[in-house]
C-alpha cells in the first residue's frame, strides 16, 4: 500500500497520541498500586541511591572512629565488653497479664 | 489534652513509672462511630467493642503493642495518645544547664516535610537537622549513626550465631531482629518461648541513648548528667520503649524523652520557624554521620538489606560491588529470599511487615519448621515509614465517600499477594 505525506503524518499524530495515553495511563495505575507508603518508601531508596555518599555502615568514617582498635570507645569491636554493658540488653517474659485477662473471659486473637 | 497535627495527645512526662500500665493509645468514647477499622486493624485484638453500640475501646494496656496503627487508620479522629513530652523539652530548650541533644530516626524524614505541605514520603533530612538547631537543640546527633552501630552489632552477632550453630550452649537460629519495640513487645508477650532468638542488640534509639551520655559526653566534655536526650520517632511504641526501666545502662535514664514525627511538625510550628525556607544542613558528625545503610532502616527489608551489605562482605572476604539486594525490599505481607554468598552459601532469610504476618513466623520457629537464619519483623504495614507517629495519611480523614473509597482501595491491595 502506498503512503502518502497526509496520511503518514496522520499515522504519526495517532501512534504519538496513544503513546502519550498509555504512558499516563500505566503511571497513574502505578501511582495507585503504590499508594501513599509506597510514595514513602521510594523515597527512603531514592535518597539511599542519590543522597548518601556512603551505602554500607562498614564504611561509615564514624564507625571506623567508634570501633577503631586503639583509640575507639568501643576498642573491642563489635559484641566486646562495653558493647555488651551498652548496647545490649535483656528481654522479660510479660505472657503472665495477657494470661490473666484470657482467664477473665477477654478474647484476643493470639 | 492538646490537638497535635490533627491527633488529641495527654501532655505529661512520665518519670519512674511502669510503662505496662499506660494507655499510650485510647479511643475517646464521644467521637468513636462504631465503624470498626481500628479493629481490623490491631493485630493482637486489644483493641475491641466494649458495649452493644460497637464502641471501641483498647481493654488493657497489657495486650496492646503501643503501635499506632489504629490511631492513624482511625477515618473520625477519635483515638488519643496518652503521653506526650513536648511541653517538658521546650521547657529544657529554654534552660542553659541543660545540654539538650536531638536523635531522630531514619523515617522521620520521609515524612516531616508533608506537614508542611511538601508531597507524600518527600525527603527533608537537611532542613530537618536544620529545624532542630533553630529550636534550640544543642547537638544534633542522628539516630542514623546507631543505625550503622546496630548493623555492626547485629550483624556480627548473626555471624556469630550461625557460627557456633552445633557446639554446646549455641543461641538459637533463626535470628530475630531488634529494632521494632512493638514486635519486642509483642514477642515477649505473646511468645516468651522465642526470646532467645531475638538478637540482644538494643534498637538505635537503645543504644543512641547511653552513647550520648557516655561517649557523647566524652567527647564534646559535657558532665553526662546535665545532657538531655530527645527520641524523635516515626512510632508511639518507642515512647513505651523510652521508658522501660532497663534502658539506664549510662548510669542515668538513657532516653529522657520521646515525640513522634508529629510532634516535631507541632514544634517547628509553634516555635515559629518557617521550615521551608530552611537551608539543608549535616548533624553534628560524631554521632550523627551516617550511611544509606541506615537510612534504609524505615523500610520494610531495609534492616534485612543494611545487614546483608555487611554479612556478605565479612563471610565472602570480597567487596559487594552493587549495593542494591532488592529481593528483601517489602512492601507487604512476607516476603522469604535465599541469598547467594560467595565461600559461604545460601543465607536464608524472611521479612514480615506487619504483627499478623509476624505471627506466621513465630508458629514455624515455635513448630521447628523455620528454614531461615535471618528474619526481619516491623509492626508496621511498609516500616517504620508507615508509623503510627507519622503525620497522618490525608486520605483517611477525607469526605466519608473519599475515605470510604479508600479503605477499599487500601483492602483490596492488601489481599493481592505481591513477589
Amino acid at each position: 500500500m502506498k503512503m502518502n505525506r497526509r496520511s503518514f503524518i496522520k499515522a504519526c499524530g495517532v501512534m504519538a497520541g496513544y503513546a502519550v495515553l498509555g504512558v499516563n495511563m500505566t503511571k497513574e495505575a502505578a501511582a495507585a498500586a503504590m499508594g501513599f507508603v509506597g510514595l514513602r518508601q521510594k523515597s527512603v531508596y531514592d535518597a539511599d541511591a542519590n543522597v548518601y555518599k556512603i551505602r554500607k555502615s562498614q564504611d561509615n568514617p564514624m564507625i571506623a572512629k567508634i570501633y577503631d582498635h586503639e583509640t575507639g570507645f568501643l576498642h573491642e569491636g563489635p559484641c566486646g565488653h562495653m558493647s555488651h554493658h551498652l548496647l545490649h540488653t535483656h528481654y522479660v517474659d510479660r505472657s503472665a497479664r495477657v494470661k490473666a485477662l484470657k482467664a477473665k473471659g477477654f478474647k484476643f486473637n493470639l | 489534652m492538646k490537638k497535635i497535627e490533627g491527633v488529641m495527645a495527654q501532655t505529661n512526662a512520665p518519670k519512674g513509672i511502669d510503662p505496662d500500665g499506660i494507655f499510650f493509645v485510647q479511643v475517646d468514647p464521644a467521637k468513636c462511630e462504631a465503624c470498626g477499622t481500628c479493629e481490623e486493624v490491631c493485630a493482637t485484638g486489644a483493641i475491641q467493642s466494649i458495649n452493644d453500640d460497637g464502641i471501641r475501646a483498647v481493654v488493657d494496656p497489657a495486650a496492646c503493642m503501643n503501635c499506632g496503627q489504629c490511631l492513624v487508620n482511625c477515618p473520625y479522629g477519635a483515638i488519643y495518645e496518652g503521653v506526650s513530652f513536648v511541653d517538658e523539652i521546650f521547657e529544657k530548650l529554654q534552660d542553659p544547664n541543660t545540654v539538650v541533644v536531638s536523635m531522630p530516626a531514619p523515617a522521620v524524614r520521609y515524612g516531616l516535610g508533608e506537614s508542611f505541605g511538601a508531597a507524600t514520603g518527600t525527603y527533608v533530612g537537611g532542613q530537618m537537622h536544620a529545624a532542630l538547631r533553630k529550636l534550640g537543640f544543642d547537638y544534633i546527633w542522628d539516630n542514623e549513626f546507631t543505625a550503622d552501630v546496630t548493623i555492626m552489632e547485629e550483624g556480627t552477632e548473626l555471624i556469630q550465631r550461625v557460627k557456633e550453630q552445633g557446639q554446646k550452649d549455641a543461641r538459637p537460629l533463626p535470628q530475630f531482629t531488634s529494632c521494632c519495640p512493638g514486635w519486642i513487645k509483642f514477642a515477649e508477650t505473646f511468645y516468651p518461648d522465642l526470646l532467645p532468638n531475638l538478637s540482644s542488640c538494643k534498637s538505635p534509639i537503645g543504644m543512641l541513648g547511653p552513647l550520648s551520655k557516655t561517649y557523647g559526653a566524652h567527647e564534646t566534655h559535657t558532665p553526662a548528667k546535665d545532657i538531655y536526650t530527645v527520641s524523635i520517632m516515626p512510632c508511639i511504641a518507642k515512647k513505651y520503649e523510652g521508658l522501660r526501666p532497663e534502658m539506664a545502662d549510662s548510669g542515668f535514664r538513657d532516653i529522657d524523652a520521646t515525640i513522634t514525627t508529629r510532634e516535631l511538625a507541632y514544634m517547628i510550628k509553634t516555635a515559629g520557624i518557617d521550615f521551608n525556607t530552611l537551608p539543608s544542613q549535616q548533624p553534628d558528625p560524631i554521632l550523627g554521620d551516617s550511611t544509606g545503610a541506615a537510612t534504609i532502616f524505615g523500610n520494610s527489608g531495609g534492616v534485612m538489606e543494611a545487614a546483608l551489605r555487611l554479612a556478605y562482605e565479612v563471610l565472602s572476604g570480597k567487596t559487594l560491588k552493587d549495593p542494591d539486594i532488592k529481593v528483601v525490599r517489602t512492601h507487604e505481607g512476607i516476603n522469604a529470599a535465599d541469598v547467594k554468598v560467595p565461600g559461604f552459601g545460601t543465607v536464608k532469610v524472611a521479612v514480615a511487615s506487619g504483627l499478623a504476618n509476624a505471627a506466621k513466623l513465630c508458629e514455624e520457629v515455635r513448630a521447628g519448621k523455620s528454614p531461615y537464619h535471618f528474619i526481619e519483623i516491623m509492626s508496621c504495614p511498609g516500616g517504620c515509614v508507615n508509623g503510627g507517629g507519622q503525620p497522618l495519611d490525608p486520605d483517611v480523614r477525607a469526605s466519608l465517600f473519599k475515605s470510604t473509597v479508600a479503605q477499599i482501595n487500601k483492602r483490596f491491595r492488601a489481599r493481592r499477594i505481591t513477589a
